[in-house]
This record gives C-alpha cells, structure tokens and sequence, in this order.
C-alpha cells in the first residue's frame, strides 16, 4: 500500500495550490458570491489554458489521458481555495458523462471543445423538490415523430444560464425510463434563470423547458437509460465532491488553529484551553479521515476496481464531516468568524450545499446499506 | 498512491485464514470470549509462533520475520475477525519485543526474545497505579539500587494478565532529586513475577470477569541486569513503546463479532411481517457504523504504512485509536438497542442470541475508551503534536 501521491500528483497539487492562491484571492471569491455570471471568466480561462478540462479525458477525444483521481485533486484545490467555478458542472456532470457514455460523434463534436475550457456545460437533473430519484427528475420528453418534445422544470442546476451545451435528463412520458438529451445552452424555449442560494446568487439555476425541440442524435447513449448512466457516473460524482469538502475542511482547520493560537483571552492564548484543544482535534480527526476516505475512492475508481460502496462511504462521511468541521470552528471564531470580513463564511456557505448535492449522508449512507447486503 | 496489497501481502492473507480455520476447528469452545481475558491459550500461541507469526515485524536478526507493519495488521485483522485466543502472546509480540529491540542491552534481548517468539514467556504491563492513571508520571512505585539489585516497593494496577503472565514490565522511579523533572526519574524493568515479595490480587471488572489485577512489590529484589535501555530515561521509552500499542488494531476489531451478529439479525428478523433490512432507519444505522468502520479501518492501514515507511506515527497512532474506539464504544450500543430486549442476553442465558456476545460486549464497553490512554489523553496528544497547540510540541 502506498498512501503517498505519486511524483506527477505532487506536481499537480502544487501547481493548483499555487495558481488558485493567486489567482482566487477571497476578495475575489466574496465577489462571485454576488456575481450574475457566478464565476470569473478571467480564471476560467487561465485554468483552461493549463489544460485541466481535459485532464481525464482520453487522447482521442483531446484530453491528456490522465487518470481520474487528477480531477478529485483538482476539485480539493478548488474547494480549499473556495472559489466557484463550472469545472464541476462541466468537466464532472457533462464531460465524463459523455465520455462514459455518449456516442462518437458527441463526444468528438464536444469533448475537444470542453477539454480546452471553450465549453462550459452542465447538468438538467432533478425538478424543484430536489430529490435524486428517478421520479424526482425534472423534465419530461415527448416523442414528436422523429424529434422528442421537452418540457417541464429542472432545478438546481449549476451554470445553466452561463452554459454553452445542457445535457437534460428527461422522465419519458410512457413513465419508464430516463433519457438523457444533449441541448443546446440557447436553444429555442430554454429558459435559465439564476437561483439565490446559500452559497451565491449566480451559480444554480431553474431551468425551464417549453417544448424543446431535440433530435434523436442529440440523445446520449441509449433512449432509457439515462438513470442507469447517471447511477453509473455516479460514484465519481460523490468522489470529488468528498474531495472537495476534503480541501475545505483542512483549510479550515487551519484558519481556526491559527485564531486559537494568536487570540489571547484569560491572559493566555486560547489554544492552551483543554477544552478548545479538544475541539480543534475533532475537526482535525474528521479533515484526515475524509483526505483517506476520498482518496481510497478516487484511487479505486481511476484503476477500474469498482469503488462504488467507497464513494459512498467517502460522500456520506465527507459532506457532514464538512459541515460538522464549520460548526465548530464557528463556535471556536466566536464574534469574529461570524463577521462577512473573516474567512470562514465562504466555507460554512459551501460546506451546507456540498452536504446535499447529489445526496445527503443519508442518501449515501442507504447506498452502503445496500453494499453490505441490506 | 496505490491501494493495493502485494500478491504477497493477498497470499498471506489467505495462509492466516487457512490457518485460522483449522486451529479454530480444533478448539471445542470455538467462540469463546471475544475479550482477551477469556482469549487465553499457550498451546494457540504455540501454534502461532511454530508458523513463526509471533515478531512477524521484528527485524530478523532479532529472530522476527522482518515482515511489515501492514504484515503485521493483515494477520491481526484475520485473529480478531475469528476472535482467536492470542492473549498469551500479545502484549509480548506487540510492545515489549519492540521495546526490548529497541533499548534492551544484548543480555536481556538474548534472555527474553527468543521466550517471547517461542510462546514460553507471557507479559503484563506494569504501569498504572492507583495515583497514576491518566498522569503516568505520578508513579510512586520506586526501584532502589542496592549492590547489583534494585529493590522495588510500591504498587500496580489495572494489570492486565498479571494472575498468568511469567514476566511484568513495569516502570518505576529510580532518580530521587527533587531538582529533576519527573520525566527523567524513571526506569523500565522486567521483573519475574514469582520473585519473592509480588503479591497478585485479582480485580473482577463489572462484567464479571478477571482481566486486571492489582500487584504490590514488598522489598522485591531484581537484578540490575534487568534494567531496560538508559537508567531514568523509561518515560521517553514509554511513550515509543505506546505509539506502537496505539499503531494497533484491536480496538477497532475486538468486538467484530458483535458487528457481525448484529448485521445478521437485521438480515434474519422481521417485525410486523416486514424484514427490518427494509427499515430506512435500520439501513441508516447500519450503514452509519458501516461508514464509520471502514472509515476507521482505512486509517489503521494508514498509520501502519507510516510504520512502514520509518515514520513515528507520533499523532497519527493516537488519532487511529481515537476514531477505532469511539467506534467500537458505540457499537454494541446501537447493536442492544437495535435488538432490543433480546439484545441484552448475555452468555449462558437460555434464549441468548448469538452467545449473548452482544449483551456482553455492552458490559465490556465503557472500558474501551479509557484503556492504553483514555480518548482525553489521546487527543491531547494529537493537539500538542498533531496541530502544535498550546505551545507544547
């Protein structure tokens, strides 16, 4: 067993650390939480001229061949230095779901395009419940002839309004399955408008369809099967999420070990206090076990070896270790970590959404029960 | 990063497991105690060294295996997966060996190793006392030069063993000074636990059993050969020795039967004509110890790696014992509680279910987080270490 990253990774890591510190400042990041577009074209340009849309990609379809677990390094980097921005949507949601899944001529025609950061794209999964479930999602599709017909509503849908290509999930109206439905970000009776979350007013999206037109080419894999391509991708999915809550979580545990250290009350730093000792070691306990749990995943999943009961321990534990790791450091900031000047906010906000998108620990968690023959 | 065992590593998986199955097969009360006080055999752990798995992780000039610390765990996993009797050789293969490599002089490691690696030498721990818990460095225990003796006043307990084990490893004072720190006053010796003036006095825990002891030391003399590594610098030993106490597993799978058992009656029961696999709160309950245990394990894994790349586990051993036992204080808990009534059926009752292992286990389990460094202290440790707070390092 080897738990260290790989020479490569290492790079990989810095290089992102690096870039996002300089690149993301937290005035930047206090911006976007107010930004229509809810990202900086700016830094989503540069990260695409690194190449990191295309990381996981294979060469065929202009990626670099790498391996998956590059994706998660990037999003714990992204979601250390807090900043929103559509990899997630693009690269996660869309890009490897056409990759696993979409014919050749969908994945030459949009892939290339993704992997050079010129396509950002996304995701039309769930209606306004926000319930994942296949009776939860959003649109429904009706066959026209040769064409299919999209209506409906799909809800949370990150940087639908910013995005060049949606792939819809659509509930057929026979009631069986779920296709999945490749459309255009302008197309004509698509409506995206940006929600205001906890965590920012430019990134979710409701999105609304009012007799989408769409061709049977634009179907991604199979009519149908779209619910099974989404259960499929969804490992991944949780993965990098974890990563994400995973990049956070240490972030925070070092914003708050900092502030018990210099901040002085009974004439002594409160870091000598047993109690807030104690705490600090809760949050810290919860930062490493979720880097392992993660990365376990991540690394089953990059060699083909399954990972799918792993992926859901690591989104169960990682998303309320995330959200756990903010309580405390809030109890511990006092006053000033409840302040819109100190950091923390920009995580805690993160911290609560991460928790739910694409299932709570109790969604997770079913899926383990699962695993172990429940 | 790379998660795989070697095929060596997957080979001497499946030997333990064969092994296991027909050392297991032999014994008539093949579940006994899951405890260690009720996993006592000489003739298990004499099967165990013939295969030549006491010391698997000593270096071989040491008569180990020179095998890994993820060696070392794999078999671990698979004893306490069936619960087999390895309480004989335990303590001995895991820290006093170690020690003795460690700072034992040529003498004692001649005299003692080859005993533990052969199961003819069994060890007690003697370090707690009845001012000395949680504050090690209370011990009032002394060891006083005498000629080529020490002789040794003072009391021990909470001895695990101490009523079988030949050998006691025990800590005490031997630098008076007052100007000293307490730190550098005192010495780790073994003493023969026939030597004239022991007395062994059994402690029956709340469960009923006889696990620990308390032992007075009346002008007992032993050799100053005994003594292990420098004079007056047995705290610092100590506290090495704890990290690979801590770099353990037996917390996380002591009680795996219990885990075992309680997934099986979920899969077996049905209430109101409804399979309770089929509860969502069942499965979330299930699956959040599940979640927590592999979580857990993983990290286990983890700190055994550092091992073997040469690294202390200095925080990490103490995080790894703090996550596998507030695990495993839960489970038999939410295993009672799931089972409700018959859950707390305990061995021998008519009626118990599944050897009342788990009614059991729920007697066992306030002692889980307090034994080799109570959850406060471990997490002291990683606060002070692990994240370099209040000023200590």
């Amino acid at each position: 067993m080897d738990f260290n990253f790989n020479e490569d990774q290492r790079i990989l890591i810095d290089t992102a650390r690096r870039f996002f510190e300089k690149e993301s400042p937290k005035s930047l990041v206090r911006e976007l939480i107010h930004d229509s577009k809810g990202y900086s074209p700016e830094v989503w340009q540069k990260m695409g001229e690194l190449g990191w849309m295309g990381l996981a990609f294979a060469e065929e379809s202009g990626g670099y061949g790498g391996s998956f677990t590059d994706i998660a390094i990037i999003l714990e980097e992204m979601g250390r230095a807090v900043i929103p921005t559509p990899f997630f949507s693009t690269v996660v949601l869309s890009g490897l779901l056409l990759q696993d899944f979409g014919s050749p001529e969908l994945k030459r025609k949009y892939l290339p395009k993704i992997g050079e950061g010129k396509c950002i794209s996304t995701l039309a999964l769930v209606g306004k419940e926000g319930l994942y479930s296949k009776s939860g999602v959003g649109l429904e599709a009706r066959p026209e002839g040769e064409h299919y017909h999209l209506n409906g509503t799909a809800s949370f849908v990150p940087y639908a309004h910013v995005a060049d290509i949606i792939v819809c999930a659509a509930r057929t109206s026979s009631g069986e399955g779920v296709t999945l439905f490749l459309i255009d970000g302008k197309a004509k009776g698509l409506e995206a408008i940006p929600l205001k979350t906890i965590s920012g007013e430019g990134v979710d999206c409701v999105v609304n369809a009012r007799d989408v037109k769409a061709t049977p080419g634009q179907v991604v894999g199979e009519p149908g099967k779209g619910w099974e391509y989404l259960e499929r991708l969804w490992p991944k999915i949780a993965v990098v999420l974890s990563c994400q809550c995973g990049g956070g979580m240490k972030k925070v545990v070092e914003l708050v070990t900092s502030h018990v250290n210099e901040r002085v009350q009974f004439g002594k730093p409160l870091s000598t206090l047993q109690v807030v000792q104690h705490m600090c070691v809760d949050m810290f306990i919860k930062s490493e076990t979720s880097r392992h749990a993660a990365y376990y995943a991540a690394w089953l999943i990059s060699e083909g070896l399954g990972g799918e009961k792993e992926a859901a321990i690591a989104k169960a534990w990682c998303g309320e270790a995330f959200k756990d790791v903010t309580k405390i450091a809030h109890q511990l900031t006092g006053g000033i970590g409840f302040t819109e000047e100190f950091d923390l906010h920009l995580y805690t906000r993160e911290a609560k959404k991460l928790e739910l998108l694409f299932g709570d620990g109790a969604f997770h968690r079913n899926v383990v029960a699962g695993r172990v023959g429940l | 990063m790379d998660f795989k065992l070697t095929e060596k590593q997957q080979q001497f998986r499946e030997e333990v497991r064969d092994f296991l199955k027909a050392e297991m097969a032999k014994r008539i009360d093949s579940f006994g105690s899951i405890h260690l006080a009720g996993a006592l055999s000489r003739e298990f752990s004499k099967e165990v060294s013939r295969k030549g798995w006491i010391g698997l992780a000593w270096p071989k000039e040491h008569g180990g295996q020179g095998l890994g610390y993820t060696d070392r765990i794999i078999m671990l996993e698979e004893m306490f997966r069936v619960a087999a009797p390895i309480a004989y050789h335990y303590m001995a293969d895991r820290q006093v060996g170690p020690g003795l490599i460690h700072f034992g002089s040529d003498y004692l490691k001649r005299e003692f190793l080859p005993k533990i690696l052969n199961a003819d030498a069994s060890f007690c721990l003697l370090f707690s006392e009845p001012e000395a818990g949680s504050d090690l460095a209370n011990c009032k225990t002394t060891a006083v030069e005498e000629g080529d003796h020490f002789i040794i006043n003072g009391q021990k307990t909470w001895t695990s063993g101490g009523h079988y084990a030949e050998c006691g490893w025990m800590l005490a004072r031997t630098n008076f000074d007052p100007n000293i720190s307490k730190y550098n006053s005192f010495s780790e010796i073994i003493v023969d636990m026939k030597t004239p003036g022991v007395t062994i006095r059994p402690i029956i825990n709340m469960v009923g059993a006889h696990a620990f002891n308390e032992v007075f030391f009346d002008n007992v003399r032993v050799g100053k050969e005994y003594l292990v590594g420098k004079r007056d610098n047995g705290f610092r030993q100590i506290m090495t020795n704890l990290d690979y106490e801590r770099s353990d597993m037996v917390r996380l799978m002591q009680n795996y039967r219990v885990k075992e058992s309680l997934l099986e009656y979920v899969k077996t029961t049905r209430r109101d004509g409804q399979p309770l696999a089929k509860d969502p709160l069942i499965r979330d309950t299930i699956a959040k110890l599940e979640v927590e245990y592999e979580v857990a394990r993983l990290f286990v894994y983890y700190v055994a790696f550092l091992l073997d790349q040469g690294k202390i586990p200095t925080f990490e051993a103490a995080m790894g014992k703090t996550i596998c036992t507030l695990f495993e204080a839960k489970l038999a808990d939410v295993a009672t509680t799931l089972m409700g009534l018959p859950g707390i059926l305990m061995p021998g009752s008519p009626e118990a279910l599944f050897d009342g292992v788990v009614g059991e286990s729920y007697l066992w389990s306030p002692s889980y987080t307090l034994q080799g460094g109570t959850v406060e202290v471990l997490k002291n440790i990683i606060a002070q270490r692990g994240l370099k707070l209040g000023g200590k390092s």
